[in-house]
């Protein structure tokens, strides 16, 4: 589903270059649970960027359903990204402005749907995900677990093929985090790939690969579920 | 303390330098188009406010009927101004100044001094009370006697110095060609500005006994400016009621002695002559009169644009205080106390505002020649700051500086200091509560500041584009006669050409770029004069009628393409003695009721001679579209004019310009030739209405761009405060052109809005503009919807602008801007 070939990416600030991420050779196939591990500035969320086409400097081949997205316009990166691609964040990252049924509905109206479908479809996803009752609340009216359940059905909503987890449960208590990785574990049973960027050995046991980076390069790759 | 708020304030400023340099720009374009218009108000509020005695002057106007029409004007009789002081003890003084054309720029006298000849626009005649009443600044003699002895003349310092250079001009004599003139004074004519504007004054004694015998008798001869002043202890409405029972009782017994059986009055209305050049109600008064209306207008406009200026200011501030939310919860934990906070706030918008009104003045001094071109005015800076109400100008300027920071500094202080410290520093869940509440006032105050904005630049759009349709639509309307291709020229009063006239005439026509020619005594866009006709050939059953009067040669009609309806038009074998007589319009028959029209007998004046009338005319545009075409009466008169007219060939014009110029040298040599085209004169009549359009023009460009900066001032913060949501909708697949239209959308909506609040206002006060004209363009939807629309497009290019870059950079950059 997923390969990189020499995936490259330099910031410059002022005067200095960092490398965070150095010609990384990365595959994923249709299923995978892939959890990114590696100290803080090893260059995970970099990858997880550049993995959801939302980052586009770098150098290198990327290859996303067997097509090569790097050299791809601007519009045809979202295009690929709204029909196949699902995020969730750390910190959430829900509109303020709009309601929680709004906010799930949004990649919906991206992608074009219809009224009556998109009513149907954030219906079914709220009901499935149990936050019907706070539909019409504001994100700053919730919890942070109950944000991020909001994220994760926003993340879902389009049935995408692929979820990008940016530390998921980095921003909740234990209680809440095991929710979310329960949710994330049920959608990745169900066949959705999933590439979880994490700090925490546990929330990483729910995968059955995981991948170390340090400085900008993958150290060693454990397949999780064969240990 | 004072030192170190200023000091941060600066260093705020310094550090925002974008957001300080968009603040200061439109602030003082703002100032400057606020300045430009308070020293233009102020330049004609001053009108005639200089005379030391100015709130005991009257001018003495006339309403004057004749059989059920009323007509106004500036002019009395020559009588009323010795009746006033001979039989009133309330008036002082009283003095004549007859009436010249003063819109007629061609209307000049040529003055010989040392076989030289000079022109000299508007001269006069008047008595020494003249400067008894307007003490003018004398250069040379003694005002209390130059006009004392006949054949004497004081000249405007701009014509003395124009003749006599730096040489003495007392005592010097001037010859026109009927008499010699010695100068007995040289006024100031620069001091101050006046309605009364002329360049000579002949003293009135110089006219012989017999014509000003003729003048003292009539009461329906309108033939000069009467003015008055009276003692401080008089009551100027008693004294018009009692001179007006006075004059009615005179007129009446001229009407019976001269046997006339009319219904009239002369009824005569005193006005201060502080009010005269705000009276654009009568006819035969000065050009330079204007309606106050306009100086409301403007004077509502310059507050709209400083109110622009400042709503960008507040609107800036106030989206900034979501930046300075920390410094403001940091110096409340310090210890500073609310008042200290506002003070500095407010400090901040003094030394903005001090700046720009810097700035502001440097713009005014650089543009002030363009402005007093489109002005007609002689303004400076300068010479309003160092004037008679300098201190007024300066104390106007320091009050500004000080209401507008107060103004503008004051709501976003009170935005700013209103953050509980607690919340702010305590971390991001408390701030962001305290964003949404905040957000909800004043960011609605926001909005409604920028609708203001959006109301006062539709309708500025709106104003222009219906005075640009308007002024279009009298430039094509249809005046009933071909105004192009005539040369005007205008005749001397002098005679030596009076002597030459048939030979000149003659050799101006012999040449084929001249297709016609003929003379009038006035022709459409001219002064006008109107007579008195007696109708019927009966002198005991004769009606009265007063109409406009034209003496014209032959081939007038022909010339001017004005059509024949009934009867014949003027040819070159009538006599000017010949009882066929008169040609007059459409109007003319209406109003004097002809049934049959051709063959009427009338006579002018009470001549005894009575004439037929020929011929009539289709109605056709000889005064400006302001008025409908009132009757006008043609006399033949082949003889000399005060106008000969040529129609010359349009392919050769300078062929037929330049035999104009030498046959006028030929002929008249030592005269000026004076000409001009009839369309350009035409035009000339929309002067006033013109000089609006291009003010309203410049205005509503300026509006729109202060309204233009401040909207890419504030998109700009808002977008930047909405970076990680434009982030998080592309992750999401929201597209570029999406988003933008996102952003957009609030403010279209905001401008739809005030184009719907802006509509109602403009076209009432548009259609009241428009009544002005009796010919005028019917208001529709289209301008409203055109400067909705562009409005629009100028908010949403704006928007563009700024959003493009927010929205094209990588989602993954805007993740983590917090």
């Amino acid at each position: 589903m997923i390969k990189t070939e020499g995936l490259t990416k330099v910031f410059h600030a002022e005067d200095v270059e960092t490398v965070a991420l150095n010609k990384v050779d990365f595959t994923v196939e249709r299923g995978d649970f892939v959890a990114v591990m590696g100290p803080s500035g090893c260059g995970k969320t970099t990858l997880l960027n550049i993995l959801g086409m939302i980052d586009n400097e770098y150098s290198g081949e990327y290859y996303f359903l067997e097509e090569e997205v790097s050299k791809q316009s601007e519009n045809n990166k979202t295009d690929l990204r709204k029909e196949h691609i699902g995020f969730v964040f750390q910190n959430f990252n829900l509109i303020d402005e709009l309601t929680v049924w709004e906010n799930i509905e949004l990649p919906l109206i991206y992608l074009g749907w219809k009224k009556k479908a998109r009513r149907q479809r954030v219906e079914e996803v709220i009901n499935s995900l149990q936050i019907t009752h706070r539909k019409n609340l504001f994100p700053i009216q919730l919890s942070g677990g109950q944000q991020q359940r909001v994220a994760v059905a926003r993340a879902v909503v389009c049935k995408p093929a692929l979820i990008l987890a940016d530390e998921p449960t980095g921003n909740l208590d234990s209680m809440h985090g095991e929710e979310v990785m329960n949710m994330l574990n049920e959608l990745n049973k169900d066949g959705t790939t999933i590439i979880m960027v994490t700090h925490s050995q546990r929330d990483a046991t729910y995968s059955n690969r995981i991948v170390h980076l340090f400085d900008g390069q993958i150290i060693n790759e454990n397949l999780n579920k064969l240990l | 303390m004072l030192g170190n708020i200023f000091k941060i304030g600066i260093r705020i400023l310094i550090r925002q330098r974008k957001y300080t340099l968009m603040n200061i720009i439109g602030l003082a374009i703002g100032i400057a188009v606020f300045v430009f218009i308070y020293l233009y108000v102020q330049s004609e509020i001053r009108y005639d406010r200089h005379w030391t005695d100015y709130r005991n002057i009257y001018r003495v106007t006339s309403e004057y009927s004749l059989d059920e029409k009323v007509d106004f004007m500036a002019l009395t009789p020559y009588r009323i101004a010795s009746d006033l002081k001979s039989g009133f003890p309330d008036v002082e003084l009283s003095t004549n100044v007859f009436f010249t054309d003063p819109s007629d720029i061609n209307d000049v006298y040529s003055i010989m001094y040392d076989e030289q000849v000079f022109e000299v626009p508007d001269i006069t005649l008047s008595d020494s009370n003249l400067f008894r009443i307007f003490d003018y600044r004398f250069l040379e003699g003694d005002p209390e006697t130059a006009l004392s002895k006949p054949n004497t003349i004081v000249l405007s310092s701009d014509v003395a110095q124009l003749i006599f250079g730096d040489k003495p001009a007392l005592g010097e004599k001037l010859s026109t060609f009927r008499r010699v003139y010695e100068v007995t004074g040289v006024f100031d004519k620069t001091c101050s500005p006046s309605h009364l504007s002329f360049d000579g004054i002949v003293s009135i004694n110089s006219l012989p006994e017999r014509d000003l015998q003729l003048l003292s008798d009539d009461w329906f001869w309108m033939t000069c400016y009467t003015y008055v002043k009276l003692h401080d202890t008089a009551d100027y409405e008693d004294l018009s009621f009692r001179f007006n029972e006075f004059a009615s009782r005179e007129a009446q017994a001229f009407i019976e002695d001269g046997g006339l059986q009319i219904e009239g009055y002369a009824e005569f209305v005193f006005e201060a002559v502080s009010a005269v050049h705000f009276n654009t109600t009568l006819g035969y008064d000065s050009p330079s009169n204007i309606d106050s209306a306009y100086l409301y207008i403007f004077g509502i406009i310059a507050g709209f644009i400083l109110l622009t200026a400042s709503i960008n200011y507040i609107n800036l501030a106030t989206a900034r205080s979501l930046k300075r939310a920390k410094e403001i919860g940091m110096r409340k934990v310090l210890g500073a106390h609310k008042k200290q906070m506002v003070f500095q706030y407010i400090s901040e918008a003094f030394i903005l505002t001090f700046v720009a009104f810097v700035l502001a003045l440097s713009l005014v001094e650089l543009l002030m020649p363009q402005f007093n071109e489109l002005v007609d005015k002689d303004l400076t800076l300068v010479g309003s700051l160092f004037s008679r109400e300098g201190i007024l100008f300066g104390g106007f300027l320091i009050i500004s500086i000080i209401l507008l920071s107060v103004v503008s500094g004051s709501f976003p202080a009170f935005v700013l200091t209103r953050f509980n410290p607690v919340s702010i520093l305590k971390g991001s869940n408390f701030f962001f509560s305290q964003r949404a509440r905040h957000r909800l006032s004043a960011g609605n105050i926001r909005k409604l500041l920028v609708t203001i904005q959006f109301v006062v630049s539709i309708g500025m759009i709106i104003s222009t584009m219906i005075i640009y349709a308007q002024m279009s639509y009298l430039e094509d309307y249809d005046l009933g006669f071909n105004k192009d291709n005539v040369v005007v020229i205008n005749v001397s009063k002098d005679t030596t050409y009076q002597k030459n006239a048939p030979a000149f005439l003659s050799a101006l026509d012999a040449h084929p770029a001249i297709e016609n020619i003929s003379v009038a005594s006035s022709l459409p866009g001219y002064t006008i004069g109107k007579r008195i006709f007696y109708m019927g050939n009966d002198s005991s059953q004769q009606q009265l009628q007063s109409a406009n009067y034209f003496a014209v040669g032959s081939s007038y009609f022909e010339l001017l393409d004005i059509k024949l309806l009934e009867g014949r038009l003027f040819s070159a074998s009538d006599s000017a003695e010949s009882i066929e007589g008169f040609i007059v319009n459409e109007a003319a028959v209406e109003a004097f009721e002809l049934e049959q029209p051709i063959g009427t007998l009338m006579s002018l004046d009470g001549n005894e001679t009575h004439s037929k009338i020929i011929g009539v005319v289709r109605d056709f545009h000889y005064e400006p579209l302001y008025k409908n075409i009132e009757p006008l009466v043609f006399m033949y008169r082949p003889h000399v004019q005060r106008y000969i007219l040529a129609k010359i060939d349009e392919d050769k014009k300078i062929a037929a310009q330049s035999h104009i110029k030498n046959i006028w040298k030929a002929f008249n040599d030592d005269l000026f030739l004076h000409y001009t085209y009839l369309d350009e004169k035409l035009e000339s009549l929309y002067h006033g209405d013109n000089k609006m359009l291009s003010l309203f023009t410049y205005f509503s460009i300026f509006v729109i761009f202060i309204s233009s900066l401040g909207l890419y001032g504030l998109s700009s913060f808002l977008i930047e405060q909405r970076t990680k949501e434009i982030g998080i909708r592309k992750v999401l697949g929201g597209s570029e052109k999406q988003i933008v239209m996102m952003l957009a959308k609030d403010y279209l909506r905001l401008v739809l809005l005030s184009g719907l609040l802006a509509s109602p206002l403009v076209y009432y006060l548009m259609n009241r503009w428009l009544d002005t004209f009796s010919f005028h363009i019917q208001i529709n939807a289209w301008y409203f919807t055109i400067a909705i629309l562009l409005t629009m497009g100028i908010a949403f290019f704006t928007i563009v602008l700024r959003s493009f870059k927010v929205v094209r950079q990588s989602p993954s950059i805007a993740l983590k801007y917090e």
